[in-house]
């Protein structure tokens, strides 16, 4: 990695956040319906990272351990266990099942 | 108050566990882009300006697997796409001056955005926002540091089951936009979409397109007095 790919990296990345901040913002302001979309914007796309951090490896779909990591996270989140238990309970069950398993 | 129940605050815990989520993913990001970047001051630096863990992996993996540099380079542009349209997102809800949201923008990330948006104020996104971004960077960067200069103290992330942590945190994250019919609808909406198009499409493109589950979700009708 470069210097000069760093920067270009850096560029791409920052320039879709302004754009989004900036025409996506204007989008909302001059069309209302759009306002609605926004906020629902945040559960579609952070549920598609949920499901390319849990099923997924290279570009293939696999069921394995952090499924059933998440699957508790997920139970604790429906009765609104604290974050940090919820999330110490994803890496113990899934590091549990691996040890269990030899996996 | 439906909302007063359904809304995510930011207290200790959430922060406590936003922060050790992304010291967690600082560890174990940066030793292995050090690994290939083999430089300490070019990996703290890329941390710092690139501002996207899943930008660098997403280049140094398209590298790994023998691609040029352009492809490397598309490839961590549009795994990055999710940031714009969560910056899109936030921005409806901010009411603040040019260079205050272009800072919120630069930072835009799903947690804090996730969060955030939950707030029924401006000045309640606002506020959040920048807690939930604190807790992360201060997280992100002391993992850096000791990815970087101290190594793996971690050891084997995936034997630890760490590489559940940050699924599970985005789940705790819109936890409470699920309870919510149009929220529900644009998560598995959002989430099939991208399921399906994992094994076909290009990185990052079913990212993209899982914004569709928000359109989706806009035709669910909301009882009234909800949202």
């Amino acid at each position: 990695m470069t210097w000069l790919v760093i920067a270009l990296l850096a560029a791409g990345v920052a320039l879709q956040r302004l754009a989004g901040m900036f025409v996506g913002t204007a989008l909302i302001a001059r069309f209302p319906a759009f306002e609605r979309l926004a906020s629902l914007i945040p559960a579609a796309v952070v549920s598609a990272v949920i499901v390319q951090l849990t099923f997924t490896s290279k570009s293939s779909l696999v069921i394995d351990e952090r499924l059933a990591g998440v699957a508790v996270a997920g139970f604790l989140v429906w009765r609104r266990a604290p974050m940090v238990v919820t999330i110490v309970a994803a890496a113990a069950v899934t590091a549990f099942i691996r040890a269990a398993f030899g996996l | 108050m439906a909302d007063a129940d359904l809304r995510v605050k930011p207290d200790w815990g959430v922060l406590t566990g936003i922060a050790f989520t992304f010291f967690a993913l600082g560890v174990t990001v940066n030793v292995l882009v050090l690994e290939r970047v083999g430089s300490e001051i070019k990996t703290v630096v890329a941390a710092i300006v690139v501002n996207s863990a899943t930008s660098e992996l997403a280049y140094l993996a398209v590298r790994d697997a023998g691609g040029s540099v352009l492809a490397a380079l598309v490839a961590g542009w549009v795994v990055a796409s999710r940031f714009g349209l969560l910056a899109a997102g936030l921005g409806g809800r901010l009411q603040v001056g040019r260079l205050h949201r272009a800072l919120a923008g630069l930072q835009s990330f799903d947690p804090n955005v996730g969060v955030a948006v939950q707030q029924p104020t401006s000045h309640g996104v606002m506020r959040v926002f920048w807690m939930v971004t604190l807790a992360m960077h201060a997280g992100w960067w002391s993992g850096t540091f000791v990815g970087v200069f101290l190594g793996n103290i971690i050891g084997d992330a995936d034997r630890l089951g760490l590489d559940a942590v940050f699924p599970a945190l985005m789940l705790a994250v819109i936890g409470n936009l699920l309870r919510q019919r149009q929220g529900m609808t644009a998560a598995l909406a959002g989430g099939g979409l991208c399921a399906v198009l994992v094994p076909i499409a290009p990185a990052g493109v079913p990212i993209i397109v899982s914004l569709v589950g928000a359109a989706i979700a806009m035709r669910v009708r909301v009882p009234e007095g909800t949202t």
